[in-house]
């Protein structure tokens, strides 16, 4: 990570003891961290902030986890997810795994390994973000060619829906 | 082997399992808490060590964490032991509130559990003679089903009513709506045609009730019916000890 940009990380567990100790020590590892204590709250939060990385738990009252790992994966496509659980079965790793998560971990968990964890889950994000940059960098300099700047910025509007 | 006792082993055994399953979700979470807030505090011994002032507010508030988990630890242990123990005898006279307390506490560790709230009307001793484990898994069917019902921030209050000389009453009533729609499932009717017990329920009201008779026939049938199926297995467990 060149930049000194921290990273947003959402942090979402209905335990909130745990959730308060979790946070207070990765906000020592210079994270920039907003935690929920519910699906409902984790989801509210996404839609309102700019997050890297999401770390969530599986069972919790209201919508659960993996409820909740879908609709974050569908609503921010480049957020990465880690699932941090106690409740992880077969069944639920693989139906995490199936909509994107980016690892399943035990809770609980080791705090260096869970740090690691969050940094190679942002360096995906970063590299995924980057290859679609490039991608759309490629689609405006073929656009360029042979249209009006109306056409173009029309183009444009159309790729950014996409 | 009677359809009631192999109702009692199969239906016993998923309610073990799952009680189970919940208290270790439960002490996974409590180590957990542990972990994270003793880490902290080795954080903020680390901070302290690099020349920074020692957070003290923060680092008080962490052993008093740690404190609180631990009795939280030791208390889910008291009632895993408790639940545990509560098949030593299948049939006995049964503290009815001890009972109620002990399911409500099990249902507790589930994610969806709403609040609740016990009253306790009429003798103070409540004791019947009943299967304490079936009647344990009959209160924690019905307050999983009012969970459902009513969501995490639903509230249930819980009266337990002996002041009639033939029974005791327990009441589960909701401020908001209840909907019983799909209840009593059939696990539910079952559980209640074995304890011969009576299930009451009034939607209007938000409520329903469970009553049971001091003395319930069903229940001297039952403990004469495991009397035979443990001289059963004892004979059986014998002549294969000799053959």
């Amino acid at each position: 990570m060149g930049s000194n940009k921290k990273i947003q990380l959402l942090m979402v567990d209905d335990e909130v003891k745990f959730l308060k100790a979790i946070t207070e020590r990765l906000k020592l590892k210079f994270f920039e961290i907003t935690s929920a204590t519910n699906g409902e709250e984790a989801i509210s939060a996404a839609k309102n902030g700019q997050f890297d990385v999401a770390v969530i738990d599986l069972q919790m009252p209201g919508i659960d986890g993996v409820k909740v790992l879908e609709i974050l994966k569908k609503n921010h496509k480049y957020l990465e997810v880690l699932v941090l659980s106690g409740h992880a079965t077969i069944e639920s790793a693989v139906a995490c795994t199936k909509l994107g998560a980016y690892k399943i971990l035990e809770k609980p968990c080791d705090f260096d390994k869970l740090v690691e964890a969050i940094k190679e889950a942002y360096e995906i994000r970063l590299k995924k973000k980057f290859e679609y940059d490039q991608q759309r960098i490629k689609k405006i300099e073929a656009l360029a060619f042979g249209q009006s700047p109306l056409g173009i910025l029309k183009e444009l509007a159309q790729m950014d829906e996409d | 082997m009677s359809d009631a006792i192999d109702f009692m082993n199969m239906e016993g055994l998923k309610f073990f399992g799952r009680v189970n399953a919940s208290i270790s979700h439960e002490l996974k979470n409590i180590l957990a808490i542990i972990s994270e807030t003793v880490g902290f505090s080795n954080d903020l011994i680390d901070l302290t060590e690099q020349g920074e002032k020692l957070k003290l507010p923060l680092f008080k508030s962490c052993n008093e964490s740690i404190v609180e988990e631990i009795q939280r630890g030791f208390d889910t242990i008291k009632q895993m032991n408790k639940f545990a123990h509560s098949v030593d005898v299948p049939i006995k006279e049964t503290d009815l509130l001890e009972t109620l307390m002990l399911s409500i506490k099990l249902s507790s560790f589930l994610s969806f559990a709403s609040h609740v709230q016990i009253t306790s009307q009429g003798e103070e001793t409540k004791s019947v003679l009943t299967c304490p484990f079936l009647l344990q898994n009959l209160i924690y069917q019905i307050l999983i089903f009012i969970y459902k019902s009513i969501g995490p921030d639903g509230q249930i209050n819980i009266q337990l009513n002996s002041k009639k000389n033939d029974g005791t009453q327990i009441l589960f009533s909701c401020p908001t709506q209840l909907s019983l729609d799909g209840f009593p499932t059939q696990k539910i009717q079952k559980i209640i045609a074995i304890l011969g017990v009576e299930l009451n329920m009034n939607e209007f009201l938000n409520e329903l009730d469970i009553w049971i008779p001091n003395d319930s026939k069903k229940i001297i049938v039952l403990e004469k019916e495991l009397q035979m199926y443990s001289y059963t297995e004892k004979s059986d467990n014998e002549s294969s000890k000799n053959s």
